[in-house]
């Protein structure tokens, strides 16, 4: 073969194996777009649903209930952050919820005894961030090492450290619960960057909440409490840390393929051990602010988060077979969780219909995953896995 | 009695604000959040509906799945934005942690009424908490001496008990364990008390634990189940050992299952609280105070009937036994 | 003839009572083709890895640009410039070509002032593109994940990441394995394009048409031992069959 017909064969070949039809096409991009798809649907029907149900008393899309769902994400999105790297890159972490639960009762002790030996409340606030993040990461820091070096599997050894996280926080708390704390700490867990009173005798307010009562407190918007600002920042830090650094490459790459990660000169094993200290890093800032919304330090907030974090993150895309997946997926994927609480309360539907919808939701999140993969066999290409 | 006199008022109240309703400009409008799904909170689910028919209100009701903070404070975060509540009647699931989220709600201009269980020390004229209207619930305290007064005539006044209980930091539960202990100490010296255990309102959990405590204490001559879940796996487990009747076992609400368990010989003494008098009650006061009511008292006692072989089929008594009609 | 890139000498491995690899010595000169031929089970695998810092030999040594050299790992041989290609590429099937053959050795800007550092992805993108281009590899994009390439096109990509790396030495093993004729042709050429810019290249195949189609050389093992040595244009197949099946041995391959 002379050379210019091997280069004409090769740029046959290179042309997208067998070429998708526009049909096809579309439902590639539908896949990839769907939970954007369905969240939007969900907020339409809610918005048109709420006020019909309840006589135009209620309504959905309201400032005050944005602010209520941005709330409500918090712990399910933390846990699942850290969660989405460790799933991009094959992994899993069962202890997040518990790793929260012990973060929450190591703030709220670290919190309180430091203030209470005379330290100003915001310092005393800082400390019990570290030590709450500290306490979690250390807990990561054995679950990496043990995965990574001993080569335990994932599933076993974070649902083994979950159940001793368990123990240990109701240990060191005070039967499950640290009370005690600096009532100060409500306004950290609880007060906003800006309130607002629509209407006659209202205005905008930032940093320190308006003293009025009465009519004017129950037109009062709370719009971006500190717990949903600091989430953000750990969103925005998380998006930079998976999409744009060396790290986030990394890590899907170990989950594209172990092998080539190794072969590849990647440091896999310190690289596994951070990704768990990560994850349990993020639950740690999640049991830190429930402390602060709580007041309280408690052994079992975090009991019935994994599940639902889990669920997040794959609505959100992330391929349970690692490799694929993005942090705004998972922020999507506790929207919809929040969305559908929320809604349905508001349309006086049991709460329980919400696990029916989420479990649905779950299943046709990985059958879309797998339709994907459907449609590019189908259409010649190559299939992953 | 004050508790007559309650019931006068509120039959009046009844009466002067079923007349009233049609005419009122806007309904109004409750939410009703109580701990978690159990035969307990369903029966006072019951009475806030009943209530709500008499007077002409709206009542929103939404219950946890499961027992604790993070899975009631969404639901609750939820009925406060939708904006238009005006009483939230609910069991806090932490006497600390709740006041937080729920002190949101009256910042949003939604007055509380709390039920079955209290926040901060129950105390809302001198306590640290002081913004709800009311608390309307059982004496728990009390109800811990009556179980430990009946489980130490059960067993002859002497010997080892155990008390198994669901979360610490809940206020019903802690006041049972107070007073059952309380008791135990003040007129019954030679009964030692075991325990508590929290089984974190999962009624196997229950059941097991106090199967490991009979397997650790072969002389244990009574068991007392703090509430529905603890009470039901106290029951169980003491019928799965043989030791029904051996073992005395005195439970806390008066579900169906602690009836069956009463009729085999295997519990002694049931207290059967008042959840539809909590729930009828709270929206009744919620409805009083939106009228202009001033005098609500803070802390309203609903008692208990009190349960054994001889008066269970007693119909005056027997309608104190949870029922909740099948949905 | 010049001074060989590589010299393996007296090498043996074995495993357990097993002798997988019999005292075999061999040599590569730059810009060489050499093929390494043998049935399923001949040794030729684990010879390579062992040069590749795979395995470590029981005896023997390795001498690369004149000095003895020691793999304790893959990452030592591709220090020096040894760089193997597996027949499962060791590509990230869900990364793009930059990024795989930038993998583990990503390129990095420094953002406010050294406080942060992030994936040039640009500059690695440009990079690529310019490696392909010099071994005339064409895709249409780069930025795909290489999962939607052929299997000729994979191994185009992991050539392409050797010859990035400054590869002075290149391992293939059964490289055309699973591909279609005319991307078998391709890689084929590949070969050529690397032999031409000077970079020695092992082949591992037991597919003998390929042999002759690029060889320089032929070293055919059987049960471990090497057991002859052959210049390609002065062989046949027939001849090479014999060889690998035992049925002849050379007496000091």
């Amino acid at each position: 073969m002379t050379e210019r017909a091997s280069r004409l064969a090769l740029s046959h070949a290179a042309s997208p194996p067998g070429v998708l039809t526009p049909a096809q096409r579309a439902a590639l991009f539908l896949s990839r777009i769907w939970a954007w798809v369905f969240l939007a649907a969900m907020v339409l029907f809610f918005v048109v649903a709420v006020p019909l149900t309840t006589g135009g008393s209620v309504n959905f899309l309201t400032v005050r209930n944005s602010q209520n769902i941005l709330v409500a994400i918090i712990p399910v999105l933390l846990l699942g952050l850290g969660q989405t790297f460790v799933i991009i890159a094959a992994g899993i972490d069962l202890s997040v919820g518990w790793v929260m639960s012990l973060a929450s009762v190591l703030s709220a002790l670290a919190l309180r005894g430091v203030f209470n030996s005379g330290v100003p409340l915001f310092p005393s606030v800082l400390v019990g961030l570290a030590a709450g993040v500290g306490g979690a990461a250390v807990v990561g820091f054995v679950n990496g090492v043990i995965i990574a070096k001993l080569k335990v599997p994932a599933f076993i050894v974070t649902l083994g450290t979950s159940f001793i996280v368990r123990g240990v926080a109701y240990l060191m708390s005070e039967n499950t619960t640290v009370i005690g704390l600096p009532s100060g700490i409500r306004a950290y867990g609880n007060d906003a960057l800006i309130y607002h009173i629509g209407g006659e005798g209202g205005g905008l307010y930032f940093l320190h909440r308006p003293e009025v009562s009465g009519e004017l407190l129950r037109r009062m918007d709370i719009i971006l409490p500190y717990p949903v600002v600091v989430t953000a920042f750990v969103v925005a830090w998380a998006m930079f840390l998976l999409h744009k650094t060396q790290f986030g490459r990394h890590t899907y790459a170990i989950g594209g393929s172990m092998d080539a990660a190794v072969r590849s000169g990647i440091p896999v094993d310190r690289h596994i051990i951070e990704l768990y200290m990560l994850s349990a890093a993020t639950s740690g800032v999640a049991g830190f602010l429930s402390t602060l919304r709580y007041t309280a330090g408690s052994a079992v907030i975090g009991d019935p988060l994994l599940l639902s974090s889990i669920a997040a993150v794959i609505i959100g895309g992330v391929s349970m077979f690692g490799g694929a997946g993005t942090v705004i997926g998972t922020v999507i994927g506790a929207l919809i969780i929040a969305v559908l609480t929320t809604g349905l309360v508001m349309l006086n539907v049991d709460a329980f219909w919400q696990f029916i919808v989420v479990g649905a939701v779950v299943i046709v999140a990985v059958l879309i995953d797998q339709s994907r993969d459907l449609i590019m066999a189908r259409a010649g290409g190559r299939v992953r896995r | 009695m004050r508790k007559t006199s309650l019931m006068a008022m509120a039959a009046g109240l009844v009466l002067a604000l079923a007349s009233q309703g049609a005419e009122a400009a806007e309904k109004l409008k409750i939410g009703f959040l109580p701990g978690v799904v159990d035969p307990f909170y369903q029966v006072m689910q019951l009475g806030v509906e009943k209530a709500a028919k008499d007077l002409g209100v709206d009542v929103v009701t939404q219950i946890p799945p499961t027992w604790g903070v993070e899975a009631q404070t969404p639901l609750l975060d939820a009925m406060v934005a939708r904006g238009d509540l005006n009483y939230i009647i609910t069991a806090p699931t932490d006497k600390d942690q709740m006041v937080g989220p729920l002190q949101a709600a009256v910042d949003h201009g939604i007055k509380v009424i709390t039920v079955d269980t209290f926040l901060g020390d129950g105390d809302y004229v001198k306590g640290p908490v002081k913004f709800p209207i009311s608390y309307i619930g059982s004496d728990n305290t009390e109800g811990g001496r009556i179980a430990a007064r009946g489980l130490a005539k059960a067993i002859g006044g002497k010997g080892t008990v155990y008390i198994n209980s669901t979360n610490p930091n809940v206020s019903s539960v802690e006041g049972r364990e107070k007073g059952f202990k309380e008791e135990m100490a003040k007129d019954f010296p030679d009964v030692k008390v075991l325990g508590p255990d929290y089984n974190l309102d999962d009624a196997n959990k229950a059941t097991q634990q106090t199967a490991a405590v009979l397997a650790r204490e072969p002389n244990l001559a009574g068991a007392f189940g703090t509430n529905v879940f603890s009470a039901q796996g106290a029951g169980t487990a003491v019928v799965n050992a043989g030791l029904g009747g051996h073992v005395q076992v005195v439970a806390y609400d008066a579900t169906k299952q602690a009836i069956e368990l009463m009729d085999k010989g295997v519990v002694s003494l049931v207290l059967a609280q008042k959840p539809f008098d909590m729930g009828y009650m709270a929206v009744m006061f919620a409805a009083a105070d939106a009228a202009g009511v001033t005098s609500l008292p803070r802390r309203v006692e609903t008692g208990f009937a009190i349960i054994d072989k001889e008066n269970v089929k007693d119909p005056a008594v027997a309608r104190f036994i949870y029922r909740v009609p099948g949905k | 003839m010049s001074e060989p890139l590589l010299s393996i000498r007296n090498m043996s491995k074995i495993f357990g009572g097993l002798v997988a690899v019999d005292d075999v010595s061999l040599e590569v000169r730059r810009g060489e083709v050499v093929g390494l031929l043998g049935d399923n089970g001949a040794g030729k695998s684990t010879l390579i890895k062992c040069v590749s810092g795979v395995y470590q030999a029981e005896e023997g040594e390795i001498v690369f640009e004149g000095a003895p050299v020691t793999f304790a790992n893959p990452m030592d041989a591709r220090r020096v410039g040894i760089e193997t290609i597996y027949q499962d590429l060791a590509l990230a099937n869900n990364l793009d070509v930059g990024a795989n053959i930038f993998l583990g050795r990503e390129v990095k800007k420094r953002r406010l002032g050294g406080l942060m550092q992030t994936l040039d992805d640009k500059f690695m993108l440009k990079e690529s593109r310019q490696t392909l281009d010099s071994l005339q590899i064409r895709f249409p994009t780069l930025t795909n994940p290489i999962e939607k390439l052929s299997g000729g096109q994979r191994q185009a990509v992991a050539i392409a990441r050797a010859v990035y790396w400054d590869a002075k030495l290149m391992i293939m093993d059964e490289p055309t394995n699973n591909l279609g004729v005319p991307e078998q042709h391709k890689v084929l050429e590949l070969i050529r394009t690397l032999k031409d810019r000077g970079v020695p290249v092992i082949l591992i195949t037991h597919v003998l048409p390929d042999a002759f189609a690029v060889t320089d050389r032929v070293i055919v093992m059987h049960r471990g031992r090497k057991v002859t040595e052959k210049i390609t244009a002065q062989t046949n197949a027939g001849e090479l069959v014999q060889y690998m099946v035992g049925a002849r041995e050379d007496a000091a391959a």
